[in-house]
């Protein structure tokens, strides 16, 4: 006993509270020990693991070129953009929690909101609570920016959303419908929220630019199912003319793989707003051409040299080429890096926003001269919304055919209005 | 540390200790922003008192009364849900919404209950489980009420009361504590109750206690209906921190975080589950800013702590302490019986 005594007594209580505390200084603080006094800290909370990774890791990607490129070029004023990004797991309360943590703990001065659907309105809640510049890059629930009620002084949307894809969806299935005489249509989409309101809104449209649309059937399987064997044979026996999908992510990559089994798109046609993505076009083995699917992102469209550097750039980092998520946050930080242009550095959360509120920028996805964050609900458009067909090899989906900006804002405000938004 | 008689004044001397215990904690908590006033480290600890009342008022039912539930996060969701939407509505206070949401969630878990504790081991487990999805699905698609899987969208608003502003970080952190405290002491008195004792012996050997006269079912009931009323006020908690309701806290993974936590903790000790939650939020804290492959760091150090220790952190540090006790009292006749029940 007395030597094990001895022994404990080798390494005092004192040294080991000393040590515990000091363990916990290098372990709890490293992105304070390491930053750089000139940098500009930008938070990312994001979605890095779990089924739905490539939404972080795509986004991350595209901020990490986006400050490579802006620092190479001198940074703000000489002070250079450091991305400081954060796994919640897909989960609001995380989303949440870690955004706070990037503002109070790594003095994060802007954030980049790389969360989707309801993570992001977790962070437009911190936001309203702490006040730096926000940029959703990921949600496409247009009531985030379209209702009042949610409004956020310092929050901004550089993402598509959903009622701009519903217009121009509905528009383009309305003349293809018109062109080929599709009347019977069915929808199989995913049973929830997203999956109901997104073909809702699709339907809506259609029926308006096409009235002789008819919706004969619906199937919703569950979402991240694994087998749409019941949903494809139902289509079989119901024999539409026409398919929509709001299938997404790996569950269209099931959905399309199943279906060729079935000779699915042999005779019917299949419209998609989610199949645009590369990373889905390229998974699917046999893709099948002629369907048609939404722009999410594409290096040919818009034709712009820009954008075919992005590409490349993009690639270069990722190993893949870019996703719908991916550009919307490179264009963030193009919009992030001119707001601080304009103040000279200052990082202040209202003043960034007052300069952001209508500015045009001339990003290399702008279908005309610029994208424009609108001042009016903090969204931004002019950014292309376009719908074109697959083909089995790059670049997978060609003949785009975009819709005026112009016509899309006048339903928007009508759908507004009718929202009791407007 | 043992039960006894001695009473001073009114009050049984164990409860006068566990209120000093808590008065202390009381001041730790309340004395950390004046000492550390990084404001990330009180997002962390109101974090930490959401989940740690989850995860205490779950081992009611797990560790004192031996009901494995694996649908408790459903009571959690909805304190938060019935709190945040009553506080949307705009027409009642943070208190009344507070005891609204307690008292809804007590009725749920009392009709909830009163299906789930007829069965036993692992068929109560299941139905707990069921029904924890059967409110998830009701969340996610009953869009009108809930704003479905994108959650209570818009913020939750907070009024003052009685001129406490919880607009303020700092407030807002106090009025935490004081909850979390009140609760923990709470459930500490159920404990330590005769009821408490009650539902040991229920845990322990339900057949002998039904032939003692107790009524078993009753008991079991009382006891999920508290465990669920204390879980809801860890969601409001949440709800108030992160102005939301969001379905995932109705998710059986939050249930299962939970039944982690006391698995980290220890169930011996009444305050094991918190040690178990403390370890899991530091954990994903940190892990989660050096690496996204955070579940594969996690899943290791649970192993090891359930392969190396085979019992909670707190159970075995305890565990520990009475072995060396014990070593450094050779002397003694007869070893003093531990009653382990008794610690905090």
């Amino acid at each position: 006993m007395g030597t094990k005594r001895t022994g404990a007594r080798a390494v005092s209580r004192r040294q080991v509270l000393g040590g515990l505390a000091a363990g916990a200084a290098i372990t709890g603080f490293p992105h304070i020990a390491g930053a750089q006094a000139k940098a500009i800290r930008v938070g990312m909370p994001t979605i890095l693991s779990g089924r739905v990774a490539i939404l972080g890791t795509s986004g991350r990607a595209a901020v990490q070129l986006a400050f490579r490129q802006i620092n190479e070029a001198g940074g703000i004023g000489g002070r250079t953009l450091e991305l400081v990004d954060r796994d919640s797991k897909g989960r609001p309360d995380e989303a949440a929690k870690v955004t706070r943590d990037l503002i109070n703990n790594d003095g994060c001065e802007i954030i980049i909101d790389g969360e989707a659907s309801s993570g992001a309105f977790a962070v437009h809640e911190v936001i309203r609570d702490l006040p730096v510049l926000c940029l959703h890059t990921c949600s496409e629930t247009s009531s985030l920016s379209a209702d009042p009620k949610l409004h956020v002084k310092t929050a901004f949307r550089c993402a598509r959303q959903g009622i701009h894809d519903a217009v121009a969806g509905g528009t383009y299935a309305a003349r293809i419908a018109k062109e080929k005489g599709l009347k019977r249509w069915m929808t199989c989409s995913p049973d929830y929220a997203y999956g109901r309101d997104n073909t809702a809104e699709f339907l809506e449209f259609a029926k308006i630019f096409e009235p002789s649309v008819e919706v004969v059937d619906q199937v919703w399987p569950k979402l991240f199912a694994p087998d749409y064997t019941e949903s494809i044979t139902k289509i079989l026996q119901v024999k539409p003319q026409a398919i929509y999908s709001a299938l997404w992510g790996g569950d269209l990559v099931a959905f399309i793989e199943q279906s060729n089994l079935y000779r699915l798109f042999a005779n019917i046609g299949f419209f998609s707003g989610g199949l645009g993505d590369p990373p889905v076009l390229t998974a699917i083995k046999q893709l099948p051409p002629g369907l048609n699917t939404a722009y999410r992102y594409n290096r040919n469209y818009p034709a712009k040299p820009a954008n075919a550097a992005f590409a490349d750039g993009f690639a270069g980092i990722a190993k893949h080429e870019p996703t719908n998520w991916a550009w919307q946050c490179y264009t963030a930080c193009l919009f992030i890096a001119e707001a601080l242009k304009r103040t000279n550095g200052s990082t202040e959360g209202a003043r960034l926003a007052a300069e952001l509120k209508g500015m045009k920028l001339a990003a290399p996805f702008a279908v005309d001269d610029a994208i424009t964050m609108r001042d009016t609900d903090h969204t931004i458009i002019g950014y292309p919304v376009a719908w074109g067909r697959t083909v089995p090899k790059a670049p997978y989906v060609e003949d785009f055919s975009g819709v005026d900006w112009a016509k899309i804002v006048e339903l928007e405000t009508q759908w507004k209005k009718g929202k009791g938004y407007a | 540390m043992r039960p006894g008689p001695l009473r001073s004044g009114l009050l049984p001397s164990g409860l006068l200790r566990d209120l000093a215990l808590a008065l202390a904690a009381l001041a730790v908590f309340l004395a950390v922003p004046v000492v550390f006033p990084q404001p990330a480290l009180r997002d962390f600890l109101i974090y930490f008192f959401a989940y740690g009342l989850l995860a205490m008022s779950l081992n009611l039912l797990v560790g004192l009364t031996g009901l494995v539930s694996f649908g408790h996060a459903a009571y959690f969701a909805s304190g938060a849900y019935v709190f945040g939407l009553l506080m949307q509505s705009g027409r009642v206070s943070i208190p009344v919404a507070t005891l609204a949401a307690v008292g809804g969630t007590a009725i749920l878990a009392l009709v909830i209950g009163a299906i789930c504790v007829r069965l036993k081991e692992i068929y109560f487990s299941f139905i707990t489980l069921a029904f924890q999805m059967f409110i998830h699905s009701i969340i996610v698609t009953w869009v009108g009420l809930t704003g479905g899987d994108q959650g209570l969208r818009g913020g939750i608003p907070r009024p003052p009361i009685l001129g406490l502003d919880l607009n303020d970080a700092r407030t807002l952190y106090g009025t935490c504590v004081v909850v979390f405290v009140v609760c923990i002491v709470a459930m500490r008195q159920v404990s330590q109750s005769p009821f408490g004792y009650t539902l040991r012996m229920i845990r322990d050997n339900p057949a002998r206690a039904n032939f003692l006269g107790v009524n078993v079912v009753l008991m079991k009931l009382g006891i999920f209906v508290f465990a669920g009323a204390m879980a809801s006020i860890g969601g409001v908690l949440l709800a108030l921190f992160v102005s939301g309701a969001y379905p995932e806290f109705a998710f059986w993974t939050t249930s299962g975080e939970a039944i982690f936590m006391i698995m980290l903790g220890g169930m011996k000790l009444f305050l094991g589950p918190l040690v178990g939650t403390l370890l899991l939020q530091t954990l994903n804290h940190f892990v989660t800013i050096y690496t996204e492959y955070h579940g594969l760091v996690l899943g290791s150090v649970i192993l090891l702590i359930v392969l190396g220790l085979r019992r909670g952190l707190a159970d075995y540090l305890y565990d520990w302490l009475q072995d060396r006790r014990a070593r450094r009292a050779p002397s003694a006749p007869v070893p003093e019986p531990v009653v382990k029940s008794r610690p905090v």
